[in-house]
């Protein structure tokens, strides 16, 4: 804005024409400035105070200063709300119940979000059913921030908008000539199966197929067979007395997984009771190593021994074949099924349709109250012959269009490359894919879908139990999930949100959202198209036990040639989220190695081959190469590790690993083992040969075996336990006061005055080692929960994972630990070292032992912290304060637990750790309430005390006393086993003053005299045999 | 001051024909002069070295403590070991400088120099490893009580790792004062003897303005005999405050309670090793070979026997207790057949060669005073000592309570290169050291030169206790004590620096008898009281005559009479000849009548 104001600067200005005026507007100055004067005149300059010196310093101080000024601190933008949603407080998390159904995993789970992000999954108290894995379904929000997600529809590899891609596809499938089909994996979702009807109507002869990674063809078959519905017997295990399985990974991914959670019910001895699981396997899986019985046989044997089996039971003839010592293992087996009757069961993995025909007239004949025919699970529609069929039909150019959803064929056939050589051969293809995977690669079409935790759905997990799926957060990426594209490609306007709102109208939609679980009648039935499938073969043939049994008898054996038995990992699964960073790191439960899959083999095998595990310099483990044949296929330079406990003549691998695209370059560890699957079926003859080089494995732990510790995990048996005194199966340490003996918890072994702990909480964590079932779910919740870096390979290799929790995996030296500790009593004292420090090949005992800090009242890391950054706090946890850490490791060194982990580097925004810390996206999973640690400090297990802290505040804000269960870890959360019971010991009511005052409660380490707030309660294993 | 008289027994301290204008002369030699060719190679390599572990060190702190091959099991290992090893080294010097000291042993006064500069850098390289063996270095700072304002808080005084700041300090502080205290008449003769100016200027600043007077001198013994008082607990405490880092803990192998007295004696070993190393070669190097003899090196070899003794004693005690313990926890502790035969088995039984059997040759005289077996041992010695703590350390921690977290160490190059590069640092500076400082405490060998010096020994032999030196045919200082206070002589100028040492000698050594007459006089007198035979007499008290100091004494003395016989035999003649030549004589003789009271004397 301009103005007419003037501003006079002198009385001259007045004046018209005055010099001096003129002289101003021309000079800045009114008088010459005297510089040539002043510089020219040497006597007064060396007069004057300012050396060449001064001047220099002035111009480096100023050069300094400016560019000082220059330097500008990072700007973090952060832009609030413009307008604050509803329901989202900044600092308040929300839940929200949803299902995931990958086609691998089901399970009712509660999301936890906080500012709009899903950071952390729990467990959906309010589901019955439960199925599926917890540490994949746990780990399985990292997957909606894979940075390696499509981020938009593709055709052709190059970018698209949706409107373009709809009328690219419409137009597409309008001009096919040939069958449309549809390879999906199971959704066992009643509306989903109606829109792919929707679709199948407006494209007359679209074919269904769907198809199972892991086939449970044998089971669904035989169930079809007799039962005349494609479906899987549920189990419930809580009712088991008697627990025979025969080659199946019961706690493991067996029939869909998810029933450790009623089997660890029955594992907890209660009124002098709790049930007898015998094992027979092939391979060393979570089953046989909890079970009271474990029996190595290999796959060919173990068919005969469920024919035997089933001859004891039902009376047949039996001409068992089978050795005398398993041969009185399975009579023995059979008199426990019969005596126990309806609680007994049999299960099965044997993938043959006679061997669990078997199972279920073996069970139905014991009239077990266990297996429940009547509401069968869903959640497996496989079908092999039909996706077999399809694939020779697109060979033969039948195939006009293929849309693949939620599956990688190319990847996870057995004959991908066929596979692969078919789809040259059909015109339109397209891939609904989270991931640039090797089908999606190969589809002209590219739709990208959303994660489950952005999508909508319903699933049927049983007959009538149904559950919800709902979003929790807007799409990331502009995808659109598989139902949407299907309605709308079949000309149906309405969204896939509403469309399933109608498919419910019967049920009461918002009840049934907030819980996530309802019970209904399905609408619609799901599955396959199995009339065009031409499945249902199943049905056709014998359901005839006696004959089965007879088939199985006669089943051919090896011929000598190696028994392969591929299975599934409980990190990985069938390889969906292989690109998840927390389940690469997280350690197998058996072999404790991580970023890795291996052929497990007998020590006798291996010495056999040549084949050798050796161990270098740090101690990091080694394993000799083999080259695997089945048929006339080949997957070379698979590493081997000596598996303890593994049937001799019979090896291991996992299926799930080698998948090469759509992943990042660190996650492309292991090997595809998908073409051994020959068949669908898990158990293969296989050739193994020897192949040059060492392969580096990446183990946290290596030793084996107690080393003759017998009070680190304290086992008895049931007989034991019912019969004599608690000090004879649980005895107190006892340490020498004035020259008598006294319990380590005693005063008199104690030189510190305590504190008065009564008051307020003090918070204590029980850990029942008869339930707990090495699952590792506890593992990636504390990984969530606590923004615990992920390391890598090399580093794990170095023994640096960062685990907060750990399941230690101890092998018995003798045949069982309880014969170990009277080798040690009896054998000389030279010989002992030896004798326990290696696990017995044969069979060895199997405990497992989930520690994380073990919060001592008497911490020896809280005395030896130079400047005590870690403290004891009011409530019984030791505390971590890492702002003041400076890294000097002696409280690590000092615990005698060794859970104290400390960050050798930055692992977050480095690239060195390219993992999801290391990227913005994968950044959004982070824990607000939990600090991300710095490198050069020590961290640890902090009892989870946000949520502890979390639970207090709500109580104190409504005015109210903290109930009992309401406390929290994320372990103990996430243990649905109830393995590990939290709590606050100063509540005299609470479950956890139960546990510590039961019989079988004891503290790791006793004898130190620690006090830890972790207790243990003992294992006891039910070794009574009819 | 010490007496002249030691037993001829012993060997001598200072061999060949020193005077102390020589031992002046030869100390001063390397700073004085030029490095040599040599010299300019081994500074070359050390400093390399150096600059390596410099580099090796911004990488550790700049990248994290992952660059070392620790792990979650072993969060100790070459850092702590090297630590340990070091202060180790460090126990020498105090020990041969204050302990020795307090027990008048004279053949320290060779070795304490160079030995407590060895403690010194020791102590540098070792207060190194605590500061970046920290995953955040940059506030190590925070373990010193220092106010809230300096962003610290108030530090764990129940962590022993505290108490090492402090032991280490303390320890650091009080050797450093003790060898700077030494060091002060020392760095005096060099400022005194150098022409450059420069020398002159730092030299003064170095030796505080030591002028040499009495005073200076009773301050300088006061000084340091209240030292060594302070420092000898010292030696006992820190490494007991080292072992304490272990000993307090609750890791099996760790948790012992011989650690205390069983470091302690370790780290003398390990440090009598070093200086042994350290002076073999440097005696070469600077001609010393007079001043550390081999008598010096076989002391020293007797004190590594002593403590090596000590340390094997406590290997066979640890051994012993861990397996009578019966605890299954301490069968893979570092001394257990369980470390036997793991996977350390080589550092164990390296430990076992090392620091057991190889010392056990030094209990044979002849290998004892064989100097490249000694250099042999010494080295052995040395790498057995950081084995002992790289086994303390490492094969503890590997095999742990809970078996599931064993694991083992393999150290990376950065690892590797710190520990070359405090070696190099510690060679930089002991080289440098060896260049400016008087390696060799020769004011203090000075003042054993005639009772342990080699020619003066001979002289003994050849001519008695008595016999006065003057007399010999080679030249022969006397004793600058038996002279006036240096501070008395009045053309003298201290500030200035210069002295007119040799003049002073001469005063000094001005006989009574300086006239023929004189002799003659002096030789009268002794036929008529009678000669004094050393051979078959001994030496009355003369102090026991009235008015008779020590001083008169020795003049008596110098004029051979020695005896209450003699004197008896006295009459007013004989004291007109001592009045005539002794100064200051007067008639006090004949007052006190030295006569009577001689021969009363000569018959108690």
């Amino acid at each position: 804005m301009s103005s007419n104001k003037k501003y006079w600067k002198s009385v001259e200005e007045l004046k018209e024409n005055s010099s001096i005026v003129e002289t101003l507007q021309q000079k800045e100055f009114a008088e010459e400035i005297p510089t040539d004067e002043f510089l020219g005149d040497k006597e007064s300059l060396s007069n004057s105070s300012t050396t060449r010196r001064d001047f220099l310093k002035y111009v480096g101080f100023s050069t300094a200063a400016a560019s000082l000024a220059a330097c500008e601190g990072p700007v973090i933008k952060s832009i609030p709300y413009v307008v604050q949603p509803e329901r989202i407080v900044p600092g308040i998390a929300n839940y929200y119940a949803s299902t995931i159904a990958d086609g691998f995993d089901f399970a009712s789970v509660l999301v936890k979000t906080r500012e709009g992000r899903p950071i952390k999954i729990e467990n959906n108290s309010l589901a019955k059913v439960k199925a599926g894995a917890g540490a994949r379904v746990n780990a399985s929000v990292l997957s909606l921030y894979d940075s390696k997600r499509v981020k938009r529809p593709m055709i052709d590899g190059q970018n698209v908008s949706w409107e373009e891609f709809d009328s690219k596809v419409s137009k597409g499938l309008e001009s096919v000539t040939g069958e449309v089909v549809l390879l999906t994996q199971t959704f066992a979702s009643p509306s989903t199966s109606k829109v792919i009807k929707e679709f199948s109507g407006k494209f007359g002869n679209a074919r269904h197929v769907v198809y199972d990674t892991i086939s449970e063809d044998a089971a669904l078959d035989a169930f079809e067979g007799k039962y005349g519905q494609r479906a899987l017997p549920n189990y419930d295990f809580s009712k088991a007395e008697v627990i025979v399985s025969v080659g199946a990974d019961i706690l493991g991914d067996w029939q869909g997984g998810g029933y450790d959670v009623g089997y660890a019910k029955s594992r907890i001895p209660k009124n002098g009771k709790m049930s007898r699981h015998i094992q027979f396997e092939a391979n060393m899986t979570n089953s046989g190593a909890k079970a009271d019985k474990r029996v190595p046989v290999k796959p060919s044997e173990q068919k005969a021994v469920l024919s035997a089996l089933y001859s004891y039971i039902v009376g047949g003839s039996s001409n068992s074949k089978l050795s005398s010592k398993v041969d009185d293992a399975v009579v023995k087996a059979a008199n426990q099924l019969r005596k126990s009757g309806s609680g007994a069961v049999v299960v099965s993995g044997i993938p043959d349709v006679d061997a669990q025909n078997l199972v279920l007239s073996i069970n139905e004949a014991l009239g077990s109250k266990v297996m429940d025919f009547a509401n069968p699970r869903m959640t497996r529609q496989g079908n092999n012959k039909a996706v077999q069929q399809l694939v020779a039909d697109m060979k033969s150019g039948k195939v006009g269009a293929i849309l693949v959803a939620g599956v990688n064929p190319a990847y996870s056939l057995p004959n991908a490359d066929e596979f692969v050589e078919a789809m040259k051969k059909v015109d339109f293809s397209l891939a609904f894919s989270m991931k640039e995977d090797e089908t999606a690669k190969l589809c002209k079409y590219l739709a990208a879908t959303p994660h489950y935790l952005e999508a909508w759905g319903d699933v049927q997990f049983t007959k009538e139990d149904f559950a919800l799926v709902q979003p929790t957060i807007r799409p990331l990426f502009d995808t659109r999930q598989i139902q949407d594209s299907l309605l709308k490609w079949a000309g149906n306007d309405t969204s896939y949100y509403n469309f399933l709102k109608e498919t419910w109208s019967s049920i009461t939609w918002n009840d049934a959202l907030h819980d996530g679980v309802f019970k209904a009648t399905s609408p619609v039935e799901i599955g396959s198209d199995a009339a065009v499938a031409g499945a249902g073969t199943a049905a056709t043939s014998s359901l005839d036990a006696n004959a089965s049994a007879g088939r199985l008898a006669k089943s051919e054996d090896s011929k000598g040639a190696m028994e392969l038995v591929l299975y599934t990992k409980v990190s990985l699964g069938d390889g969906q989220q292989a690109n998840n960073p927390w389940l690469q790191e997280m350690p197998d439960p058996i072999t404790r190695t991580t970023w890795d899959n291996y052929l497990t083999m007998s020590r006798v095998d291996a010495e056999e081959l040549g084949v050798e595990n050796t161990t270098v310099s740090d101690g990091a483990l080694n394993g000799s190469y083999v080259n695997l044949k089945v048929g006339d296929k080949v997957v070379k330079n698979v590493p081997v590790i000596i598996q303890p406990g593994q049937a001799r003549g019979a090896v291991g691998l996992a299926l799930g690993y080698g998948k090469k695209e759509g992943m990042q370059d660190e996650m492309k560890v292991g090997v595809n083992a998908f073409p051994l699957y020959q068949d669908f079926k898990s158990f293969q003859n296989v050739t193994i040969e020897k192949a040059g080089g060492m392969h580096e494995f990446a183990c946290v732990q290596l030793q084996n075996t107690l080393a003759g510790r017998d009070d680190i995990i304290k086992e008895t048996t049931l007989r034991e336990f019912n019969t004599e005194e608690k000090e004879h199966w649980n005895k107190m340490p006892e340490v020498s006061y004035n020259h008598e003996e006294v319990p380590t918890n005693s005063d008199k072994a104690d030189i510190w005055t305590s504190f008065d702990r009564t008051l307020g909480h003090h918070f204590n964590l029980s850990i029942d080692l008869n339930a707990c079932t090495g699952c590792g779910a506890c593992v990636i919740a504390c990984h969530s929960e606590n923004n615990v870096p992920v390391v890598g390979k090399e580093e794990v290799r170095k023994f640096r994972d960062m685990h907060w929790l750990r399941i230690d995996r101890y092998y018995s030296a003798e045949d069982t630990f309880k014969e170990e500790q009277e080798a040690l009593e009896n054998l000389a004292a030279f010989d002992t070292y030896s004798a326990v420090e290696t696990a017995s090949d044969e069979n060895p005992e199997v405990a497992f032992q989930p520690v994380m800090c073990q919060h001592c009242n008497h911490a020896p890391c809280e005395t030896v912290c130079p400047v005590a950054a870690t403290s004891h706090g009011r409530q019984g946890q030791n505390q971590m304060i890492y702002n003041r850490c400076v890294g000097t490791r002696y409280c690590a060194n000092n615990c005698p637990y060794k859970v104290r982990r400390f960050n050798w580097f930055n692992y977050a925004k480095n690239d060195e750790f390219d993992y999801h810390m290391n990227n913005d996206l994968g950044r959004m999973v982070l824990n607000p309430d939990v600090v991300v640690r710095s490198r050069g400090v020590m961290e640890k297990c902090s009892m989870c005390i946000q949520k502890t802290q979390k639970t207090i505040l709500d109580a104190k804000r409504d005015g109210r006393e903290v109930e009992d269960g309401e406390f929290h870890t994320a372990c103990s959360a996430a243990c649905d086993k109830g393995a590990m019971v939290f709590g606050d010991i100063n509540n005299k009511e609470s479950e956890i003053v139960k546990m510590k005052e039961d019989e079988r409660m004891y503290h790791l380490l006793e004898s130190l005299g620690t006090q830890p707030n972790v207790m243990y309660q003992v294992k006891v294993r039910n070794t009574n045999e009819v | 001051m010490s007496s002249h008289y030691e037993a001829p027994i012993r060997e001598p301290l200072v061999i060949g024909d020193k005077t102390y204008h020589d031992i002046s002369v030869e100390i001063a030699a390397p700073v004085l002069g030029k490095a040599n060719k040599s010299w300019w190679i081994v500074f070359s390599i050390a400093l390399v070295a150096f600059l390596w572990g410099i580099g090796c060190i911004v990488y550790t702190v700049s990248t994290g403590i992952g660059v070392w091959g620790l792990n979650k099991t072993i969060g100790w290992a070459w850092d702590i070991t090297n630590f340990v090893w070091w202060v180790g080294i460090g126990h020498a010097g105090t020990l041969i400088s204050a302990v020795l000291l307090l027990f008048r042993q004279k053949w320290r006064m060779a070795v304490n120099r160079s030995a407590e500069a060895m403690t010194i850098f020791a102590v540098f390289q070792a207060g190194l490893f605590p500061i970046i063996h920290m995953g955040r270095p940059w506030l190590a700072y925070w373990v010193l009580p220092i106010p809230n304002q300096f962003g610290s808080l108030w530090v764990n005084f129940n962590s022993p790792l505290l108490w090492d700041v402090f032991a280490i300090s303390t320890y650091l502080s009080v050797s450093l004062v003790f060898w700077w205290t030494g060091l002060l008449p020392d760095f005096a003769m060099i400022r005194d003897k150098t022409t450059s100016p420069f020398q002159k200027k730092m030299y003064g600043i170095l030796s505080f303005g030591w002028s040499g007077r009495v005073k200076d001198w009773q301050r300088f013994e006061e000084v340091s005999l209240v030292l060594a008082g302070l420092a000898t607990p010292l030696v006992l405490s820190v490494h007991t405050i080292v072992s304490f880092d272990f000993a307090t803990s609750v890791v099996p192998g760790w948790h012992s309670t011989i650690f205390p007295p069983y470091f302690v004696a370790g780290a003398i070993f390990s440090g009598f090793a070093m200086v042994q190393t350290l002076l073999i070669i440097m005696r070469k190097v600077s001609n010393l070979e007079d001043y550390i003899t081999v008598l010096h090196i076989e002391y020293m070899n007797k004190v590594i026997l002593l403590t090596g003794g000590i340390v094997s004693v406590a290997y066979i005690t640890e051994y012993f207790i861990g397996w009578y313990s019966g605890s299954s926890y301490e069968n893979y502790t570092y001394l257990s057949f369980g470390a036997a035969t793991g996977p350390y088995w080589w550092a164990f039984w390296a430990l076992i060669t090392c620091n057991f059997i190889v010392p056990l040759t030094l209990w044979v005289k002849s290998l004892r005073r064989n100097i490249v077996w000694t250099f042999f041992v010494a080295l052995i010695i040395n790498i057995g000592m950081w084995f002992e703590r790289f086994d303390i350390i490492v094969i503890d921690l590997s095999k742990g309570r809970t078996p599931s977290s064993w694991a083992m160490f393999s150290p990376t190059f950065v690892d590797i290169g710190v520990f070359i590069g405090t070696i190099g640092f510690f060679f930089v500076l002991f080289l440098l050291y060896a260049r400016t400082f008087p390696v060799i405490a020769q004011a203090e060998v000075k003042t054993i030169l005639k009772s342990s010096g080699e020619m003066y020994k001979r002289l003994r032999a050849e001519h008695g206790d008595d016999f006065n030196h003057a007399h010999g045919h080679v030249h022969v200082d006397n004793d600058p004590s038996a002279g006036e206070p240096a501070a008395n002589e009045p053309d003298r100028d201290y500030l200035s620096g210069t002295s007119n040492e040799e003049e002073v000698d001469q005063s000094a050594q001005d006989a009574l008898i300086d006239t023929e007459l004189k002799r003659d006089m002096v030789d009268a007198m002794l036929a008529r009281i009678g000669t004094f035979d050393p051979a078959v007499q001994t030496a009355d008290k003369l102090q026991k005559l009235t008015d008779v100091g020590p001083l008169m004494e020795q003049k008596l003395h110098q004029l051979g009479v020695y005896t209450y016989n003699q004197i008896s035999n006295m009459s007013l003649q004989d004291y007109e000849v001592l009045n005539t030549i002794i100064d200051s004589f007067g008639d006090r003789a004949r007052r006190d009548d030295w006569a009577t009271q001689a021969a009363n004397l000569k018959n108690n």
